[in-house]
């Protein structure tokens, strides 16, 4: 983000403790020193306000970047964030469009009930005209942020606030990870496992385990899900016969089915069972930790599902 | 009012009947005595003949499909009636005697479809068809009016379809493999890529895919070096067997049935002679080609009838039952022989009945076997030609066997297991020369059948058969 504004005077932080207090989660940490309070600006708790505000200054020719200290908080921002920013360039006829991005965590913190649960992804991606980019590492996170940052559209950005703790190697330099950009995590022959954001890490823990009963999973990481790399997916399908769909939202009408359907109409024939999906089960996010563990998509899920898809069940 | 085909009871133990096929479809007119279908029954496949004339208007039970004694198969709109209004009363009508139906193999599809048989009257249609294709596979049938070229077959689920995975499909196709020889391993018997890979694996591609492409190359036919052998093997050798359940046809239900009961509760014993067969051998030779222009051909066989069937007048017992509180002895000779059946009719065993065996001929009971076998290999036999045997006769000597125990084919008293007739060194007058000798093993119920007496038949037995003479007279 410091670079980017280094860069463009245009861009601005906007978010509740995002200055004053360094960051919910000290993501911005020093930036208000750096940039001052006319970048870096605190908001009341008003989602609706300043989202609404961040699209109005989107309009207006700056490139704001708003910070939901949890994307479970945009839902009082709903009308502004998919009612107005992802439409704003077709309803004024190409005049304004609406480059802003906004970002925060995403998916189950741990044991914060189930309002403060969400995973949007499903419920966001429904909605044409916003981008949605899920970064895995440190250094996903940063050119995934920079590229939502250079994109004229409006890009939700959703972060996890569980891998904030993750460390990686990172650039010092600017870069871009262009979107509908699929990564291939792990490689493998015999399953493909299909997901964004944390539960690949899951996946990865799966695959591991998976390798030793002999079958090599090739993992994906999609990296942004509007726009969707579908080729990588279908070709790693076209390789393996065999899919799962790994995702944290919930399981109807979600990002897996949309993945599940897809690979289903570009890859028929090219599978040997249909796709199997692991979501977060189709319930409200518990408190009880261990219910939670279970609830959400885990390593011991995701191994049944390929053996199931498989045939090694 | 519609007249009501129902499954007849074709013999005294029948409980439910298995439609393998329709001879005519609905619509067709039939009259009084046509062969309407053919019945798979606990022991034979048997044709249903009608008893009225009229148009066939409805029928209720697919080919493949078994349905009790007594359920309603078919609805016959009598001369002047509307087939379709006759038909129009097949749904209640069909429901109503499915519901008492005793048949434990009615399975719930049919049931089903009761409820919904309108609807599903095209799928019904496509049932048909698939099971049609299955049972032609079994009985070696040739059905000339198959419109599917496709691959179909091994395993097709209860509605007839196969399952198969898209990648499994289009592999086998690109790969010319036989889906009918490959077992699926997934779900529901749903054929997978990796069955599909395994069948590659053990070239199990069928000679039939390989040679019709060599022809169409134009090219001339290969030296016998480089031909390419009708059953393509893997340098490896033969591939691995793959483990599978074979589903129980009636025919080896019964089989297995029988023989459990007789094994296990009728006290086997074992008595072995060797015969021997130069004189009978001899004779046979000289009435062969004596009678060769007449087209008879007396088979060892023939001989073995007739001379068991004499024995039985100077042995009652061996012509008798076990009733349980005491021995029935018959007024009738009739002698059972084992015939063996083709694989393509699904194998298995099945015993015919020379009737009167002992009034008979060697030229009698020749063309009665060879018409009995020849049958049972084709057609099947009907009930009549299996029941009322008194004796059994089991011949491996084809096989070149020499010599085994048979179990006792109930209400029987005994079987007689003969091998082969086998070229031997024997002491003729003190001699060492070179003869023909046979096997017999007798096994007999003891509750019955002393070791004594069964010796004593043996000895008559043996009597005629190195005698041979007394056989033609």
């Amino acid at each position: 983000m410091s670079d980017a504004m280094r860069e463009d005077k245009r861009v601005f932080l906007m978010g509740e403790e995002v200055a004053e207090y360094n960051g919910a989660y000290k993501v911005s940490r020093g930036m208000l020193d750096e940039f001052g309070p006319r970048r870096i600006i605190d908001t009341p708790i008003s989602e609706g306000g300043f989202a609404g505000l961040g699209i109005g200054a989107a309009m207006h020719g700056l490139r704001p970047i708003i910070e939901f200290m949890s994307w479970s908080f945009s839902l009082v921002a709903a009308d502004q964030i998919l009612n107005n920013a992802p439409k704003m360039l077709y309803m004024s006829g190409g005049q304004f469009g609406c480059p802003i991005v906004f970002r925060g965590n995403n998916g189950a913190g741990g044991q914060l009930g189930s309002t403060h649960s969400w995973c949007v992804e499903s419920l966001y991606s429904n909605v044409p005209g916003a981008k949605i980019a899920i970064p895995f590492d440190p250094y996903d996170a940063k050119g995934l942020l920079r590229t939502a940052i250079l994109d004229p559209n409006p890009v939700f950005v959703l972060e996890s606030e569980r891998l904030l703790s993750i460390k990686g190697e990172v650039p010092e330099e600017s870069y871009e990870i262009p979107f509908a950009e699929a990564l291939i995590r792990r490689s493998g022959s015999d399953c493909t496992i299909v997901s964004f954001g944390r539960p690949l890490y899951f996946c990865l823990e799966a695959a591991e385990q998976l390798a030793k009963e002999g079958i090599d999973c090739e993992v994906i990481d999609g990296r942004t899900i509007r726009p969707l790399d579908i080729d990588t997916i279908v070709k790693s399908v076209r390789k393996t016969n065999y899919c799962v769909v790994v995702d944290q939202s919930w399981p109807f009408a979600s990002v897996s089915s949309e993945i599940a359907a897809q690979v289903h109409m570009r890859c028929f024939d090219d599978l040997d069972n249909h796709v199997f999906r692991v979501n977060n089960d189709d319930v409200p996010a518990p408190y009880a930790y261990n219910l939670e563990q279970e609830m959400l998509p885990n390593a011991r899920k995701i191994v049944e599902a390929v053996r199931a898809v498989t045939y090694n069940a | 009012m519609p007249i009501e085909i129902t499954m007849p009871r074709l013999s005294d133990t029948m409980e439910s009947g298995t439609i393998l096929k329709w001879n005519v479809s609905e619509g067709d007119n039939v009259s009084s005595g046509d062969a309407v279908a053919d019945i798979e029954t606990d022991k034979a496949t048997m044709e249903m003949q009608v008893y009225d004339d009229g148009t066939l208007a409805k029928i209720l039970v697919n080919e493949g499909e078994s349905v009790g004694v007594g359920t309603v198969i078919a609805l016959l709109a009598e001369e002047g009636e509307d087939p379709k209004d006759a038909a129009s009363a097949a749904t209640g009508n069909g429901k109503k005697k499915d519901e008492t139906a005793e048949g434990k193999d009615e399975s719930d599809e049919s049931a089903e479809k009761d409820d919904a048989e309108e609807k599903d009257e095209k799928q019904d249609a496509d049932e048909a068809e698939g099971k049609k294709e299955s049972e032609s596979e079994q009985s070696g049938e040739t059905i000339k009016t198959e419109r599917r070229t496709e691959p179909k077959g091994a395993e097709q689920t209860s509605s007839g379809r196969m399952r198969i995975s898209p990648v499994a499909q289009r592999l086998a196709a690109d790969n010319k493999v036989d889906l009918k020889s490959i077992q699926g391993s997934g779900p529901s018997g749903r054929i997978i890529k990796r069955d599909v890979l395994k069948a590659i694996e053990s070239g199990q591609e069928t000679a039939a895919a390989v040679a019709p492409s060599a022809r169409r190359d134009g090219e001339k036919p290969a030296s016998p070096i480089t031909r390419v052998s009708p059953v393509a093997v893997s340098d490896e050798g033969p591939g691995p067997l793959e483990a599978r359940t074979i589903e129980l046809s009636n025919m080896r239900q019964t089989i297995a049935k029988r023989l459990v009961e007789s094994k296990t509760t009728i006290p086997h014993y074992q008595v072995t002679v060797t015969f021997d067969m130069d004189p009978l051998l001899e004779l046979r030779k000289t009435l062969n080609e004596q009678l060769a222009p007449q087209r008879v051909k007396l088979s060892v066989n023939d001989f073995l009838v007739r001379a068991c069937a004499l024995s039985m007048h100077r042995h009652h017992e061996f012509n008798a039952s076990w009733t349980g509180d005491g021995i029935k002895v018959h007024g009738e000779v009739n002698v059972g022989i084992a015939i063996s059946m083709p694989a393509e009719r699904g194998g298995g065993l099945v015993v015919a009945t020379i009737r009167n065996a002992d009034q008979k001929g060697l030229r009698t009971i020749s063309a009665d076997s060879k018409k009995l076998a020849e049958k049972a290999r084709t057609r099947g036999l009907s009930i009549e030609e299996m029941i009322d045997s008194t004796f059994t006769l089991s011949n491996l000597g084809m096989f070149g066997v020499d010599n085994f125990t048979a179990i006792i084919n109930p209400p029987n008293s005994a079987i007689l297991a003969v091998g082969a007739a086998l070229e031997k060194p024997v002491v003729r007058d003190g001699q060492l020369v070179v003869g023909h000798e046979m096997s017999g093993t007798l096994s007999c119920d003891h509750r019955i059948i002393d070791g004594a007496m069964a010796a004593e038949y043996l000895q008559t037995l043996r009597q005629f058969i190195e005698n041979p003479g007394t056989l033609l007279v």
